[in-house]
């Protein structure tokens, strides 16, 4: 596994903030320190607001980076991504990064399969476009709740060898799950390699699909994360090796080495009172490191 | 920079500044290394070994909470004998003091890691954790009661001549007489506070925020209280204390000083400024060179004195 150099802090201005989609923006940040150094599949630990009532940095993969510019896809969940999605244009910030082992790109791929689901299309940006560089085949799955929430169609589009789509309601693409997608492109097409980001139940759907058919895949997992350069150890990810830190040892893990049985799922932690949410919960593993 | 004093003194330790980083919130100081020059920490203060590896608890291990954070990490740490060989053996090429936390599920196991530690040169202090209130057996439960913390610090006291510090917890009815209790086993110094016992539930799902349900309050909510406690634990007791407890600036670590610290302890600022430790080292010096004090011990219990 290789590591990246060391991360640094930088001060970031904000470039353009917009929405894309419901509940999702894209904010571009002219960064061009970490934007030279960030590999596919990392992630920066950003300072978005000051003063004592934001204790903690929130963690975002990078989607793209470019001339100076590193692009984040972020949805809106919590306080944190609330004051994001207000920040305007020529607003200053600081971030540390580049964090974390990102995705690995093996010599001789000629066909990868990559599944995103939701804002699981956030850490994947760069990822098909150094694929594509390479000259690796690029299948994407994609999957969403509705046809406008699928993010980034346009690089997707032109990126990747092909893609395929899935809606919850059927409005673009496949009706049904992304998993669905992914099941069939693993059967039929036995890709070199399967890249997956997206809820954590969706993630393990596939990397049992990719298991069974003997295809590796790597998946980009999210926790709630406090120092973000491995000292905390408040994100760990259960894996056949024992805890692993998200923040150094991830986000980027090889499923076969999570143990998703102990991974981290609200269902996994009954708690004492059986009494059932009145409403159900909101997605609580959105990826693309959207947290509170 | 100005000539200030930096200097203050932990049992046989002398720090070069006051400030030092809080055990749990700064690894072994190699993750950090890249955004601070250790060199200007008055010590680091390692996160807590055990005797045998310890797994810590599930996720989610923290929430943020006002002004503050909830963590149940569990003390998670690979065992004394890993930590030697990697931790320990990296900070040898460091020059800064090297206090190591340690924690224990029993008596013996405090004092197993203390004799263990006793043998290695690059430690300068040992900070026993009596005071940790995310794991079942050990911990917080040794430092809760004035008896089985005395237990705990004779222990380790046997095992080592180094400088022991000793952490306590404010889920006390009386943090003072447990102050007391470990100064007369033999105690060098007292650190204050360790975390506030809290909880937080999400009010979508009906489930606490963190795995364990329970976990540890930490951040400037808390600091009003540890700096009480430090006003009140150094008024009753002859050995230094260290203060501890929402420190984000140099202000904030002056007030704990005022109170009666000997010295201060970052821990939640780093998550959000990973270079917070040396930042507040480089403003309390400009704090006294301000106010034309020309030794930072001046501020000491200062506060006292009307």
């Amino acid at each position: 596994m290789c590591h990246a150099p060391a991360p640094h802090t930088e001060s970031v201005t904000v470039i353009a903030n917009e929405r894309v989609a419901p509940g999702v923006g894209l904010v571009v940040l002219e960064a061009p320190r970490t934007a030279a150094s960030v590999q596919p599949g990392q992630f920066v630990h950003l300072r978005i607001a000051e003063g004592a009532d934001f204790i903690l940095r929130r963690p975002f993969s990078v989607f793209r980076a470019g001339g100076g510019r590193l692009e984040i896809l972020y949805q809106v969940v919590g306080r944190g991504t609330r004051v994001l999605a207000d920040a305007e244009p020529g607003e200053g910030m600081d971030l540390i990064g580049p964090l974390g082992n990102g995705w690995r790109v093996v010599e001789g791929t000629a066909h990868a399969l990559v599944v995103a689901g939701g804002l699981g299309a956030a850490p994947m940006g760069m990822l098909v476009e150094e694929l594509a560089r390479r000259g690796v085949a690029v299948t994407l799955a994609q999957g969403a709740p509705t046809g406008e929430r699928l993010l980034a169609r346009e690089l997707f589009e032109a990126t990747c060898r092909r893609v395929a789509c899935a809606t919850d309601d059927g409005s673009f693409g496949a009706c049904g799950f992304v998993t669905g997608l992914s099941a069939d492109l693993i059967e039929r097409d036995r890709p070199d390699v399967v890249y997956v980001c997206g809820p954590e139940a969706m993630e393990r759907v596939v990397a049992t699909q990719a298991e069974a058919a003997g295809v590796p895949c790597q998946v980009s997992l999210e926790r709630l994360m406090a120092c973000g350069v491995g000292a905390c150890l408040s994100c760990v990810v259960s894996t056949h090796h024992g805890r692993k830190r998200a923040c150094v040892d991830g986000p980027v893990f090889d499923a076969a080495d999570v143990l998703w049985e102990a991974s981290e799922d609200p269902e996994a932690h009954p708690a004492p009172d059986p009494k059932p949410p009145a409403v159900a919960a909101p997605d609580p593993a959105a990826p693309g490191r959207g947290e509170a | 920079m100005s000539a200030v004093d930096m200097r203050v003194r932990i049992g046989s330790l002398e720090l070069r500044t006051p400030v030092m980083t809080a055990s749990g919130t700064f690894g072994s100081g190699r993750e950090y290394a890249a955004f601070v020059d250790l060199s200007r920490l008055g010590a680091l203060v390692t996160k807590g070994v055990s005797l045998h590896p310890w797994a810590g608890n599930d996720s989610p291990r923290i929430a943020e909470t006002p002004s503050g954070m909830l963590n149940s990490i569990g003390l998670q740490n690979p065992g004394v004998e890993a930590f030697v060989a990697n931790d320990l053996n990296w900070l040898a090429t460091q020059d800064v003091p090297v206090i190591v936390n340690v924690v224990g599920h029993s008596v013996e196991e405090y004092a197993a890691v203390a004799t263990r530690l006793d043998a290695e040169e690059m430690v300068s202090a040992l900070e026993v954790n009596i005071s940790c209130p995310n794991v079942d057996a050990g911990g917080m439960v040794f430092g809760t009661s004035c008896p089985a913390a005395a237990e705990v610090v004779r222990a380790v006291r046997a095992s080592t001549g180094k400088t022991l510090i000793v952490k306590l917890s404010p889920n006390v009815t009386d943090i003072v007489e447990i102050a007391r209790a470990v100064e007369a086993e033999g105690a060098d110094a007292v650190s204050l506070i360790n975390t506030l016992l809290g909880m937080a539930i999400d009010t979508r799902t009906f489930r606490p925020k963190l795995a364990r349900g329970v976990g540890g309050l930490s951040g400037p909510a808390i600091r009003p209280v540890a700096v009480r406690m430090v006003w009140q634990v150094a008024a009753a007791v002859g050995i230094p204390v260290v203060g501890m407890g929402g420190i984000t600036c140099a202000e904030d670590a002056a007030e704990f000083m005022l109170s009666g610290a000997t010295a201060v302890a970052v821990g939640t600022a780093n998550f959000m400024d990973p270079a917070a430790t040396v930042r507040i080292a480089d403003g309390l010096e400009r704090f006294c060179a301000e106010r034309g004090m020309t030794r930072v011990s001046g501020l000491i219990g200062a506060a006292r004195q009307g």
